[in-house]
C-alpha cells in the first residue's frame, strides 16, 4: 500500500487495523447517523408534531425591529461597516502588534499588523482565538473580597478604601513586607512605575514567574557571552537551520517570522532552497518540516550537541580554544544513526559558513543553549545569521529560582501583602515549593485575574483584570520594537491592568488610569513637547513606533565558561539508562501552560501533532509503548521520584524511545465552564529543579480507559478503496526531492502521477466570463500551526461542538489540517495538509442535492444556500474531499448574550439541520467587489484575502482569480510543483497544492531509503 | 399494517375472514371508537389541498409580504414636508448610502441642526430635543425590514443609479413611511436580471420626481453599458 507517498495518517492506517478499516469504509462516521442517545421515538413524534404545530404560527410575524441611532454620533462611525484598529496582546513577555475588527463597537476579529516586526500581518492560533476570551462568560465581573469562607462581590471604591491605610504604612516603611508576583511582560508602564517602586518603596520586593519560562536560553546566553541577551535568528539568510530541540516555528517568540522566513527562503522556484535539520525528543512542528529530523531521548540531546562540535573541530578542522579541544575530543556520538547524522550536518554546515543558524530549545539547559552559540561562533554565524540584542532586565533572576525565593519569603512569613499580577502559582508553580499552602497563609493576598482561577480562591482580593482589548499600554515586541496597545471596547467587568493595579500601590486614590500611564510612558520615546500629540496619533494609528527596536549589540565569546559548561553535560551518557523514563514537560498548543483551557476555540483546536482535542495525554513513541504494554487511551498511573498522577497515554509516531512527554496546562478545576476537569494536571510532577526534563519516571497500567477525542482518523480520504480505483488516484500528499526537482521539474512530478482514462465529463463544461476564483497551498511552507484553522472559525462563525461530538466525528471546522506520518513509525517524516472545499468545477456534491442547497456560482464558487438545505448530507456523502460539515444540533442554542458579540455580522449562523463547508470567505470577496465597483475599478490580484490566508505566517495559502494570468494564484497553479488533490476523479478541484520539498543530504538519504525499507514492505 | 386492516374489518362486521378464528387476546384489535377517525381523516387528506392553495395565496399576499405597512414613529416626522415640499436632498440625513451598506438614520445632531433655530419651540419635536439633551437615542420602528440571512448594499445599488423609489417607492409623499414593495425574493430577482427599468444616471438617485426624457428602456440599456451593470443572481451575492 505504499508505493506512492506512503503516508499515513495514524498508526491504526499503517497497520491496517479493522477498527481503521471500519472508519474508513463507513458510509457516515460512526455516530453520525447513530440517534442522539437516549431519544426514544416517542419523544422525537412528540418534538416533530410539536415543531409542525409551531412552524405554521412563527411564519405568520413579523418581528417589530427598533433603529436606534447615536444622539450624537462619534467621528468616522458608520453603523455596520467594520472598523479596524491597531492594538496588541502579549505572550510569554513579548508584544505582538495586531489589527482588531470593530463592527458597531464589538471587536469580532484579531489579525496581525502588517507593521509589527514578528508577524509582519500573520497572526498565531492563539491570536486568533484571544477574541473569544473577551466574551468569556466566565470571566470575574466584580472584585472580590474574601473573609475567612464567605466571598462577597464588591466594588473597585471598596478595594481602594481598603489600600488607604495600607499605602500610608508602605510609605512609612518603605514597603517593607509587600512583595508583587508578576508574569514576564514588555509593558513599559510597568517598567515605569517598577523604576518608581524602587525608588519610593525600596524595601518591596518583585518576583517574575512563568511557568513556561525560556530562561535557560538567557543563561545560556550569560555563560557563552557573558551577560544575558536574546539571540535572534535570520532564517531568510541561512542555507543550513538545525534546532536542537527547539520548535523555531510554532513554540518561540518569534515563530511567525521564521515561518515566514524558512518558507520564503525555500521557495525552489526562485532558485532557493535550504535545508532544516532538527533532533528532538516529542515531534513539533518544526520537527515536521525537517529535511532530517533525528529522535533522541531528552538527555542525548546536549551531548549530539558536542558530537557536532566534535565532527566540527576534528573532522572539519574549525579554530577552537585547546580546551574545548580538549573536552570534545571523546565526544563522538556513540549510537550509529545519530553519529551518521552529526556527521553528515557537521559537514553540511562547514560548507556553509556564515550561513547557517542554530538554535536550541528552551526546555534544554543552559549549556545546550551555550554550545549551540559556540556553532554558530565558531561557524562565522554571529552577525550574519544569528544576532543578539540586550536584555530588557538583566538583573532579574531567572523565572525558577525567583519562584524558589518568592515560596522562601512566604514560608518565612516575611510577607504581609502579597500582589500577583496575573498567572496563576497556585495551580502551575512547580510542585516541590507547595505554593497554593504557602499563598492560602499569606495575611492579606491581592490576585489581578480575569477568571477565578485556582489562585484567586486563596487570595483575600480578586480584582478583574482587562482583557487586551480593554486595555491601554505601550508594549515592546521580542525585537524591542514599541507597541501601542489601546481598547477596542470600555472594559466589559471594570477589568484592570497589570500598570493600573500597580499604580494604586504607589498613589492610592489619585492613581492614573491606563490611558494616561500610557502617554506618560511615551513621554520618554518623543522628544519635543510639541511633536507630541502628533506621534502619539501616529503611535495608535500605525500601532507600531518606527526604529524603536533595540539596537544589535556586539558580542564576545567566553571560552572559559562556555567550556566549564560544556564539560558538565560531557559527563552526561547519550544513550538511555535503565532506569526508567524519561519525561519532557510539554506547551500545548492549545491551552499554553494553562491559561487558556476556557477558551472553546483553543480547546477544540486539534493539536499540530496529536490531533488531540479537548484533553492532553501522556504521550510515547510506539516502540516505547509496546514494551510497556500501553495503548492509546489507557489510563496509566505515572510516578516521578515520589510524586505521582493518573493520566491517559497516547502513542504518537516519532517519541523518541523511553521518552514520555506530558503537555501542561491541563487538569483545570477552577478555569471555567470550558476548561474544567479537561485532561490530566501534570504540574503535580514537576520540579523547580527539573522544570522541564524529569529522570527516572515510572509507568504502571491501571487497566482503566479513557476516551480521548483525536481527530487524526476523522474524514479520511480513502484513494485506494478498490484496486481500479488504486490504479486510477495519485497520492494525496506529493512530494519532490529537491535536486531531481532542480534538474528537470516536470520530471519529478511525474513520478508522483499515475495513468489514468481520459477525464471526460458527463455534464457540460461551465464558462467563467469573469472571475474564477481559485486557491494554492504550498505545502512546503505550511508548517501545521493552526492558524488558518481558528482564523477560519473566528471569521466563519463555526460553532463550537465539545469533546463527545468531537468523537462522534462531528467537528464543524471548515479547515481541517491532516497530519501524515512515513516510514519507522519511531522516527517518521511528517507532513501537514490544510484540507478545504477545493471548489471543484465538476462538483460531486452538486450533482446529489436534491434540493440545489449546493450550487455552482458564475465565477465558480460552490456556493452552499443554508436555507434550500434539508440535510439530506447526500452531498457530505459524495464529497471526494470530506470537507463538509452537518449542524448535528443547535450548537448556539445555549449561547449567553456576550459569546453572541463575538458573531461576525457579516456571515449567516447557521442552525441545526444543515449542512457548511468553506466558502473561500465569499463575504470578503463581495465586499472587495463592492468596493471596487464603487470606485470604478476592476478587483486588484491580492485585494481579496481569505481569513486562512490572513492569518497564515508561512504564506502558503494564496487566493485569487485563476483567469488572470499575472495573479499569484494563476502562476502559482502553473508550476511544475502544482498538483490537484483527486483532481483523477475529474472533479476539477480549484485548489491546487505544491508538492512538498524535501531537500535532503545525500549522505543521509542513502541512509535513510535503507532504513525504512523494510517499514514500507 | 396488516394488524390495523384486520381491527379495522373486525370492527365493521366482515367476520368471515379465517384469521378471526384466533383467540382475541393474542390479536391486536384496535378499538371500536377508531372508526370515528376514518372521516376526520378523510377529511384532512381533503383538505391538503386546500391548505396548500391558500398557503401560496397568503403568502404572496400584501399582509405576508407588508406592503403597506405604516408604523407609528416615536416622532411625527414628515418626509412629505422635508424631502418633498422642503426638496431636502435624501442625502443630508441619509449620509452613508453611498459608501455604506446601510444608509444610516441619522443622529439626532443632524435633525438640530436646523431645528436648533427653525420650530425650536415646537412641541412635535420635543423627543427630538429631548435626546438631544440627553444624549439618549431616538427608537425608530423599522419599516424596510430584510431577513437577516440577505446582505443587501445600498452603495452597491445607489452607485450603480438604481433611484431610491425604485424600492422605497415615492417617500416625498409619505407623510409616515410606508412599505411600498414587497421586498421578496422574487421582486429582488425580477431586478437583478433585467435592471433596464430601474436604471438612471447614478447622480439623479435620489432625485424622487426625475422622469427620464426618452423611451426608459433604450435609456436603460444604455446606462446599463456605460456604467457596467451587471447584476449577478448567484446565490452568495445576497446570502453568506
Amino acid at each position: 500500500m505504499n508505493e506512492r507517498g506512503g503516508y499515513w495518517r495514524s498508526l491504526g492506517e499503517l497497520a491496517g487495523t479493522p477498527a481503521f478499516r471500519l472508519k474508513l469504509e463507513r458510509e457516515f462516521a460512526e455516530g453520525a447517523v447513530d440517534a442522539p442517545g437516549a431519544f426514544t421515538r416517542r419523544r422525537f413524534l412528540q418534538l416533530m408534531g410539536a415543531s409542525v404545530a409551531l412552524a405554521g404560527f412563527s411564519g405568520c410575524r413579523w418581528p417589530k425591529e427598533k433603529i436606534v441611532p447615536y444622539a450624537h454620533r462619534p467621528e468616522g462611525w458608520v453603523p455596520g461597516e467594520a472598523l479596524r484598529f491597531a492594538t496588541s496582546g502579549e505572550l510569554r513577555g513579548c508584544a505582538r502588534g495586531l489589527l482588531a475588527t470593530s463592527v458597531d463597537g464589538r471587536p469580532i476579529k484579531i489579525d496581525g499588523n502588517e507593521n509589527d516586526p514578528i508577524g509582519r500581518g500573520a497572526s498565531s492560533a492563539i491570536d486568533q482565538a484571544s477574541v473569544l476570551d473577551l466574551y468569556d462568560p466566565d470571566r470575574t465581573r466584580t472584585p472580590i473580597w474574601r473573609e475567612g469562607r464567605s466571598e462577597r462581590s464588591v466594588v473597585w471604591g471598596d478595594f481602594l478604601a481598603w489600600t488607604e491605610d495600607l499605602v500610608r504604612d508602605l510609605r512609612a516603611t518603605r514597603g517593607a513586607r509587600l512583595a508583587f508576583l508578576s508574569e514576564p511582560t514588555g509593558s513599559e508602564c510597568v517598567a515605569r512605575l517598577r523604576r518608581r517602586l524602587a525608588a519610593e518603596l525600596p524595601e518591596a520586593l518583585w518576583f517574575e514567574y512563568d511557568p513556561l519560562s525560556m530562561d535557560h536560553a538567557r543563561e545560556g546566553l550569560r555563560i557563552a557571552f557573558g551577560k544575558p541577551l536574546r539571540a535572534h535568528l535570520d532564517l531568510a539568510s541561512a542555507a543550513i537551520v538545525f534546532s536542537l530541540d527547539a520548535d523555531l516555528l510554532d513554540d518561540d517568540p518569534a515563530a511567525l517570522l521564521h515561518a515566514r522566513e524558512l518558507a520564503a527562503a525555500r521557495r525552489i522556484e526562485e532558485g532557493r532552497t535550504n535545508r532544516l535539520y532538527v533532533v528532538e525528543s516529542v515531534p513539533c512542528t518544526t520537527g515536521a518540516k525537517a529535511d532530517h529530523r533525528l529522535s533522541l531521548p531528552p538527555r542525548a540531546i546536549a551531548p549530539f550537541a558536542l558530537a557536532v562540535l566534535h565532527e566540527l573541530v576534528f573532522a572539519h578542522e574549525l579554530e577552537a580554544p585547546d580546551r574545548l579541544r580538549e573536552i570534545l575530543r571523546a565526544r563522538e556520538a556513540s549510537d550509529p544513526p545519530a553519529r551518521a547524522f552529526a556527521k553528515a550536518l557537521a559537514e553540511d554546515l562547514a560548507a556553509n559558513r556564515g550561513r547557517s543558524a542554530i538554535a536550541a530549545g528552551y526546555r534544554q539547559p543552559p549549556a545546550a543553549h551555550a554550545a549551540a552559540h559556540l556553532m554558530n561562533d565558531l561557524l562565522g554565524n554571529i552577525g550574519r545569521t544569528v544576532a543578539y540584542t540586550a536584555d530588557p532586565d538583566p538583573e532579574r533572576p531567572n523565572h525558577f529560582d525567583a519562584i524558589r525565593s518568592l515560596a522562601k519569603e512566604l514560608e518565612a512569613g516575611r510577607v504581609e501583602t502579597l500582589v500577583v499580577l496575573g498567572g496563576n502559582p497556585a495551580y502551575d508553580a512547580p510542585a516541590d515549593l507547595g505554593f497554593a499552602d504557602l499563598l492560602a497563609r499569606v495575611p492579606h493576598a491581592v490576585h489581578l485575574s480575569s477568571h477565578r482561577n485556582e489562585t484567586s480562591l486563596l487570595a483575600e482580593w480578586q480584582i478583574p483584570r482587562a482583557h487586551f482589548l480593554e486595555s491601554w499600554d505601550l508594549s515592546r515586541a521580542h525585537d524591542g520594537t514599541l507597541l501601542a496597545r489601546q481598547p477596542l471596547i470600555e472594559p466589559l467587568y471594570g477589568g484592570r491592568t497589570d500598570a493600573e493595579l500597580l499604580a494604586v500601590f504607589l498613589d492610592g486614590r489619585a492613581a492614573a488610569s491606563g490611558h494616561d500611564l500610557a502617554r506618560e510612558a511615551f513621554g520618554a520615546f518623543v522628544s519635543g513637547e510639541a511633536d507630541f500629540e502628533k506621534s502619539w496619533r501616529r503611535l495608535l494609528h500605525d500601532g507600531v513606533l518606527g526604529g524603536s527596536a533595540r539596537p544589535k549589540v556586539d558580542v564576545s565569546f567566553q571560552a572559559g565558561p562556555t567550556a566549564d559548561s560544556l564539560e558538565q553535560i560531557s559527563h552526561i551518557k547519550d544513550h538511555a539508562g535503565e532506569n526508567g523514563l524519561e519525561a519532557v514537560f510539554l506547551r500545548d498548543a492549545s491551552v499554553h501552560d494553562g491559561r487558556f483551557a476556557n477558551n472553546a476555540w483553543l480547546q477544540e483546536t486539534p493539536d499540530p501533532m496529536t490531533k488531540l482535542t479537548w484533553d492532553n495525554a501522556a504521550l510515547v513513541g510506539p516502540s516505547t509503548a509496546r514494551a510497556l504494554g500501553v495503548e492509546t487511551e489507557d489510563v496509566v498511573r505515572l510516578s516521578i521520584n515520589g510524586r505521582a498522577i493518573e493520566i491517559a497515554a497516547y502513542v504518537l509516531p516519532g517519541v523518541a524511545a523511553g521518552t514520555i512527554a506530558l503537555p501542561l496546562g491541563y487538569g483545570r478545576t477552577r478555569a471555567g465552564r470550558v476548561g474544567n476537569g479537561d485532561g490530566f494536571d501534570v504540574y503535580p510532577l514537576r520540579a523547580s529543579g527539573a522544570p522541564y526534563f524529569a529522570f527516572g519516571a515510572a509507568i504502571e497500567r491501571t487497566g482503566r480507559r479513557y476516551p480521548l477525542a483525536a481527530t487524526e482518523e476523522h474524514h479520511l480520504i480513502d484513494p485506494r478503496a478498490t484496486r481500479e480505483r488504486e490504479r486510477r488516484v495519485g497520492s494525496l500528499v506529493r512530494e519532490v526531492e529537491a535536486d531531481e526537482y532542480l534538474r528537470n521539474p516536470a520530471k519529478a512530478m511525474h513520478a508522483e502521477e499515475v495513468h489514468h482514462p481520459p477525464l471526460v465529463s458527463l455534464f457540460p463544461p461551465h464558462s467563467y466570463d469573469g472571475h474564477r476564483w481559485g486557491m494554492a497551498i504550498d505545502l512546503d511552507a505550511c508548517t501545521g500551526c493552526n492558524a488558518c484553522v481558528v482564523a477560519c472559525q473566528a471569521e466563519n462563525n463555526i460553532p463550537v461542538v465539545g469533546k463527545k461530538q468531537v468523537r462522534n466525528q462531528r467537528e464543524m471546522h471548515w479547515i481541517r489540517i491532516d497530519r501524515s506520518f512515513r516510514g519507522d513509525p519511531d522516527s517518521p517524516e511528517i507532513v501537514h495538509q490544510p484540507v478545504a472545499c477545493v471548489h471543484c468545477e465538476n462538483a460531486p456534491c452538486e450533482q446529489v442535492c436534491p434540493v440545489a442547497a449546493t450550487v455552482h456560482t458564475s465565477e465558480g464558487l460552490n456556493a452552499m444556500v443554508y436555507n434550500r438545505c434539508i440535510g439530506t448530507r447526500y452531498c457530505s456523502n459524495n464529497c471526494p474531499y470530506k470537507v463538509r460539515r452537518f449542524n448535528f444540533f443547535n450548537y448556539r442554542k445555549n449561547l449567553e448574550p456576550v459569546e453572541k458579540m463575538a458573531m461576525n455580522p457579516e456571515v449567516t449562523v447557521r442552525s441545526r439541520g444543515v449542512m457548511e463547508k468553506c466558502t473561500f470567505c465569499v463575504q470578503r470577496i463581495e465586499a472587495a467587489r463592492i468596493v471596487a465597483k464603487n470606485e470604478n475599478r476592476p478587483l486588484r490580484d491580492g485585494e481579496i484575502v481569505p481569513a486562512c490566508a490572513a492569518s497564515c505566517p508561512a504564506r502558503a495559502i494564496v487566493f485569487g482569480d485563476l483567469n488572470d494570468p499575472e495573479s499569484r494564484v494563476a502562476k502559482l497553479h502553473g508550476e511544475a510543483r502544482a498538483y490537484g488533490m483527486l483532481a483523477e476523479l475529474n472533479v476539477r478541484p480549484r485548489t491546487a497544492y505544491l508538492a512538498r520539498v524535501r531537500n535532503r543530504n545525500e549522505r543521509l538519504a542513502k541512509r535513510e531509503k535503507e532504513g525504512h525499507e523494510p517499514i514500507h514492505g | 399494517m396488516p394488524s390495523a386492516r384486520r381491527g379495522v374489518r373486525a370492527a365493521s362486521g366482515e367476520g368471515a375472514d379465517p384469521m378471526d378464528k384466533e383467540p382475541a387476546s393474542v390479536r391486536p384489535v384496535f378499538p371500536k371508537s377508531i372508526n370515528f377517525f376514518r372521516p376526520v381523516i378523510g377529511i384532512a387528506l381533503a383538505a391538503v389541498p386546500l391548505y396548500i392553495v391558500m398557503l401560496v395565496y397568503y403568502g404572496n399576499s400584501a399582509e405576508a409580504t407588508r406592503v403597506g405597512y405604516e408604523p407609528d414613529q416615536p416622532v411625527a416626522f414628515s418626509h412629505a414636508l422635508h424631502a418633498g415640499r422642503l426638496g431636502i436632498d435624501c442625502r443630508y440625513c441619509h449620509t452613508t448610502v453611498e459608501s455604506a451598506s446601510h444608509a444610516a438614520i441619522p443622529p439626532t445632531e443632524t435633525c438640530m441642526n436646523c431645528h436648533a433655530n427653525i420650530r425650536a419651540a415646537s412641541a412635535k419635536i420635543l423627543p427630538v430635543r429631548e435626546s438631544h439633551a440627553t444624549g439618549m437615542p431616538i427608537e425608530w420602528v423599522r419599516v424596510h425590514d430584510l431577513p437577516d440571512f440577505v446582505y443587501f448594499d445600498h452603495s452597491a445599488h445607489v452607485r450603480r443609479g438604481v433611484g431610491c423609489i425604485s424600492c422605497h417607492g415615492r417617500v416625498d409623499k409619505m407623510e409616515t413611511v410606508r412599505q411600498e414593495k414587497p421586498l421578496t425574493m422574487g421582486w429582488c430577482l425580477d431586478c437583478h436580471r433585467a435592471p433596464e427599468a430601474h436604471l438612471r444616471p447614478p447622480e439623479l438617485a435620489t432625485k424622487m420626481d426625475w422622469v427620464p426624457n426618452e423611451d426608459p428602456f433604450v435609456l436603460g440599456k444604455r446606462l446599463r453599458d456605460e456604467n457596467h451593470v451587471n447584476p449577478s443572481t448567484d446565490c452568495t451575492t445576497c446570502h453568506r
